[in-house]
């Protein structure tokens, strides 16, 4: 801790909490989440309403481009016959992550923020990166049986075992930290920001926010991205196609 | 965080709120897998289905395009050609016809100066014939007037006017034969 008295005041990975039956709930992040939620389903519901095949809406656009974005991706790693699921799966991690990231432009003003981005809860990361894996799992052994799917951990040879279960261990993990951590820089830099006299303090704030929706762009792109990736590696494989 | 005093100040430990997420993101998930993506896919499918189908049109049109201006050019030839066949026919059929006219008009006008020959001779024959009567009479008339003589015998008279007349026509003929003979 600093000798400042101030920089002791930066508490950050605080949540507003609730106890119910013996479990903590961070109600900042679960409203985060139903916010940007709400939005999600909010514009896909609206875009359903509206949907027009011959003139698309700018809203329709969007959708669709992330969609045939989406499908391309899957179609070039894995063909989306093998797991044509994966498609709206991805979409909606995408779009989801997305507009939950974009949450962290709005200010409440409050320590702690009433609705900050939930992904700057690890509570978040995990069970979206939790929910990826265990799917990639199932879908592994159920198109290619449980052993020849978990046959891969003994290649190239049997002694690589140890290795390979600390990646698949890892995978979820880096998959929740990534998003995590990034988000999560975002917050502690509007609080050091918020540091600054008030008159100074709009200039790197507006800065940081336009960069910070840059970055949430990045890691819901990246995070759909790899989900593809690792339902690629649980298709079924013609040996030797790596 | 220091002066923290329990686990629960670690957030990279998740807790209850892990439950709420994983639902929460269910529900959103299952909203969007099965009321908005599938519809917008269809609507993509569609799309692209529809400028396939455009394209496929214009392709056809340009096709028929083609096709109908080769009719067209085709067409617009075989009409020159009959065109001129047709001329060249009529120019043919003229120029037999005039041949026909003409020769008709030679055959017309031969047949007119022939005709015109016979009825000159005939005039001629009358004449001759009515000549000869007047002649005759007019040959007395002058005989008596020059000779101053009064001829009795009628008989004889005549007999002398027939004979005179009887050369004339002999020489008439030897005349006529002559020229038929040229």
């Amino acid at each position: 801790m600093s000798a400042t008295p101030q920089a002791v005041t930066v508490e950050v990975g605080d949540h507003i909490e609730w106890h119910l039956f013996g479990l903590t709930f961070n109600v900042d992040t679960i409203l985060g989440t139903l916010v940007a939620g709400f939005i999600v389903v909010a514009l896909g519901l609206l875009l359903r309403r509206s949907i027009n095949s011959r003139k698309p809406s700018k809203l329709q656009i969007f959708f669709e481009t992330v969609v045939a974005q989406v499908e391309e991706q899957v179609e070039g790693s894995m063909g989306i016959r093998t797991a044509p699921f994966v498609v709206p799966l991805a979409v909606t991690l995408f779009l989801f992550i997305l507009i939950a990231n974009w949450l962290a432009i709005v200010p409440t003003g409050h320590h702690p923020e009433y609705m900050p981005p939930p992904a700057s809860d690890v509570n978040l990361t995990y069970a979206l990166a939790l929910f990826v894996i265990v799917l990639v799992h199932i879908t592994g052994v159920r198109k290619r049986g449980f052993r020849s799917y978990y046959h891969h951990l003994l290649t190239p040879h049997p002694a690589m075992l140890p290795i390979n279960i600390i990646e698949e261990i890892a995978r979820p993990l880096t998959l929740a930290l990534r998003l995590f951590g990034n988000i999560f820089s975002g917050v502690i830099m509007v609080s050091l920001i918020a540091l600054f006299p008030a008159y100074i303090l709009w200039a790197p704030d507006i800065i940081w926010k336009l960069f910070d929706m840059f970055i949430g762009l990045i890691q819901a792109f990246i995070f759909g991205l790899l989900t593809i990736l690792y339902f690629a590696s649980a298709r079924p494989v013609e040996e030797g196609a790596h | 965080m220091a002066n923290r005093p329990e686990a629960a100040g670690n957030f990279l430990v998740p807790n209850g709120t892990f439950i709420a997420e994983l639902i929460a993101f269910l529900l959103i998930l299952g909203i969007l897998y099965r009321y908005v993506v599938p519809v917008v896919q269809k609507a993509m499918r569609e799309r692209q289905e529809m400028i396939r189908r455009q394209v496929e049109e214009s392709e056809e049109a340009s096709r028929k395009l083609a096709e109908a201006q080769q009719r067209y050019r085709d067409a617009l030839n075989e009409a020159r050609n009959e065109a001129a066949e047709i001329r060249e026919t009529a120019r043919a059929d003229a120029q037999r016809t005039v041949e026909e006219l003409r020769v008709q008009a030679r055959e017309e006008s031969a047949r007119i100066v022939a005709r015109g020959e016979e009825q000159l001779r005939r005039q001629r024959d009358a004449i001759v014939r009515q000549l000869r009567e007047e002649i005759g009479t007019l040959a007395v008339e002058l005989a008596e007037k020059i000779i101053d003589q009064r001829l009795t015998e009628d008989a004889r008279v005549r007999q002398t006017v027939d004979s005179f007349i009887a050369g004339l026509e002999a020489q008439d003929r030897a005349g006529e034969a002559a020229r038929a003979g040229s």
